[in-house]
């Protein structure tokens, strides 16, 4: 098999090669077990089979989850649980378990239905991210998504606020038994990485660099000071570009922004566009008066009557308005 | 977010300070005509536990237990002012008080053990429940006609349709509404043997003393060998783990019959 094999995936930000969780486990796991995998930044689910990123190709093979892809890549002899014991591959499984169980729902929560960080950051990030007429649709359909599967998971609390007390108390939890097993440990199991290893840091990763405007659960993590070290390790050791590619961009960004306020990069053009904006709500309003009659009568009569001189238009005007 | 969880952990250090009193009630669904599969599960791992710590309780079958538990789930208990339900409050409770099973054990095995306990909630809990409710054979002759035993003519089927679109709706958030049964099957075969491996042949999980995994494990495992399903591939598959099946016969011989015959 000459194909090379591709992995579409959402682009990265904020020094994470890529924002996206299901893409970042497939992208560690290829990592850490040496699998030749091209990435190709699309940003784009919808021409994919399910209508969600990533998706995995090599030839023929279309896959999307982390489960399929993993066997796939085990079947050609690339594994990064290669050097575990039984008990250890147990252990993988049930930690993966206390991940997908305890925190997957929590991260949905803080990107999906935490309202501040819903409007102030991840829509207008995946709107900017997407292209045309897809951003209008995506981003709202994840946050209904997430809504309800949050509604469906925890239907006997109609509290929205219920409803994240409990989903953040159990990723607090599972945050903290994560804490203790890693220990000091350089990853889960010694020396080399595995796949809970690939897991964990899809997981913790989104959560510890996105700057999230209202961050209890970050906050939660950035205690635990040797998850945040894992998390900063493998990102150092295996997606150097990912930090390369946002300090220039950081750089980048405060050079300019001793010319300019920032704002202005996020909105290029603005003063066109006030300056456009302005211009059409005040077509439109004269267009408005025009047409029911407010403001036209009297001028044009003015105008059909006299206009040589000054003064009796004045005068005119006054009189229409007795 | 950090006053509720104030509140709530003033609810537990209150209900701390007394002691455990005599009255204790545990309620359930009826366990001959009503009781489902994952009901059945968890309320046994809830008794297992309690009888691990040395409490006395008193089991309470009501047939409305479901719709008089503050979370909607079975099984609560009744302790002196307070109510509380399912097996990870109920725990939570009780070590408020000054009990616990796991307080031998260090820090990394009481991470392992919570790992462990939520691959029991996430495989065997679903598999319970797709089983249940999902497989059509087992709707069809079990589910339906022992969850309408207790209801009245049209109630038994709403209620019956209704309990089984919440559960197909948080099976399919949880990912497991495409699974076909063969996908679930080799889900729990995975999960036994995840579980298997971890026990060796050592009595208990964690050594001589019995921990709340025990418990979570020998309430699913002991009701998924003991209740007769249309197919039963389900326990056969659990029945391929022998050390995992010495284990429910120990805390079976330990903590049940030794009641039954005081």
């Amino acid at each position: 098999m000459n194909h090379p094999m591709e992995l579409y995936i959402w682009g990265g930000d904020w020094g994470l090669p890529s924002v996206d969780l299901h893409c970042l486990e497939i992208m560690a796991y290829a990592k850490f077990s040496g699998v030749p995998l091209q990435t190709c930044v699309t940003n784009n689910p919808f021409w994919t089979p399910n209508g969600r990123l990533p998706v995995f190709k090599h030839g023929k093979q279309i896959l999307s989850s982390f489960p399929e892809i993993s066997a796939y890549l085990r079947k050609k002899n690339f594994n990064a649980d290669f050097g575990l014991s039984h008990k250890q591959c147990s252990e993988v499984l049930a930690y993966t378990q206390l991940l997908r169980g305890q925190l997957y729902f929590a991260l949905q929560y803080v990107r999906w239905v935490d309202t501040k960080n819903y409007i102030e950051l991840i829509r207008p990030w995946y709107a900017k991210a997407l292209p045309f007429p897809c951003n209008y649709y995506y981003p709202g359909s994840y946050e209904r998504e997430a809504k309800h599967q949050l509604q469906a998971l925890y239907d006997q609390d109609d509290d929205p606020q219920s409803i994240e007390t409990f989903v953040y108390g159990e990723a607090e939890k599972c945050l903290t038994a994560l804490s203790t097993r890693l220990g000091d440990q350089e990853f889960f199991f010694g020396v080399h990485p595995t796949s809970l290893d690939a897991t964990v840091y899809a997981y913790l990763a989104p959560l510890l660099k996105v700057p999230f405007p209202s961050p209890a659960l970050q906050n939660y993590l950035k205690a635990c000071p040797n998850l945040a070290r894992f998390v900063v390790r493998i990102t150092q050791r295996y997606f150097p570009y990912a930090i390369q590619e946002f300090d220039a961009k950081k750089s980048a960004g405060s050079g300019a922004r001793g010319e300019t306020p920032e704002s202005v990069s996020d909105f290029p053009n603005r003063r066109r566009h006030q300056v456009l904006a302005g211009l059409f709500a005040a077509a439109a309003m004269t267009g408005y008066a025009l047409s029911i009659g407010l403001v036209q009568v009297s001028i044009k009569d003015e105008v059909s009557e006299n206009l040589a001189n000054h003064e009796d238009l004045i005068q005119a005007a006054e009189n229409t308005e007795d | 977010m950090p006053s509720v969880l104030l509140t709530e952990s003033i609810a537990l250090e209150l209900g701390a300070q007394e002691p455990w009193p005599q009255d204790v009630k545990l309620f359930q669904p009826y366990e001959v005509e009503q009781i489902l599969l994952p009901d059945n599960a968890n309320c046994l791992a809830v008794q297992a536990f309690l009888k691990m710590c040395g409490l006395d309780f008193e089991v309470e079958p009501r047939s409305n237990a479901e719709y008089m538990s503050p979370s909607g789930r079975v099984p609560f208990i009744k302790c002196g002012a307070f109510v509380v339900a399912e097996l990870d409050p109920i725990i939570s409770f009780v070590n408020h008080k000054g009990i616990s099973l796991s307080d031998k054990l260090d820090s990394v095995q009481k991470a392992d053990m919570r790992a462990y306990m939520s691959l029991i909630n996430t495989v065997l809990a679903n598999a319970e429940l797709y089983i249940t409710w999902c497989d059509k054979t087992t709707l069809q002759e079990v589910t339906k006609p022992r969850f309408g035993s207790v209801l009245p003519w049209p109630l038994n089927h709403i209620l019956a349709w209704q309990k089984r679109s919440q559960v197909v709706k948080k099976l399919g958030v949880l990912g497991w509404g495409n699974k076909t049964l063969d996908e679930v099957y080799e889900e729990i075969e995975n999960c036994c043997s995840a579980l298997s491996e971890r026990l060796e042949n050592r009595p208990y999980f964690f050594g001589d003393r019995p921990t709340e995994l025990d418990a979570q494990v020998f309430g699913h495992l002991f009701t998924i060998l003991t209740t007769p399903l249309p197919n039963n591939r389900f326990a056969s598959i659990v029945r391929g783990y022998p050390n995992l099946i010495e284990l429910c016969k120990l805390v079976e011989k330990e903590y049940f019959e030794r009641t039954a015959e005081a």
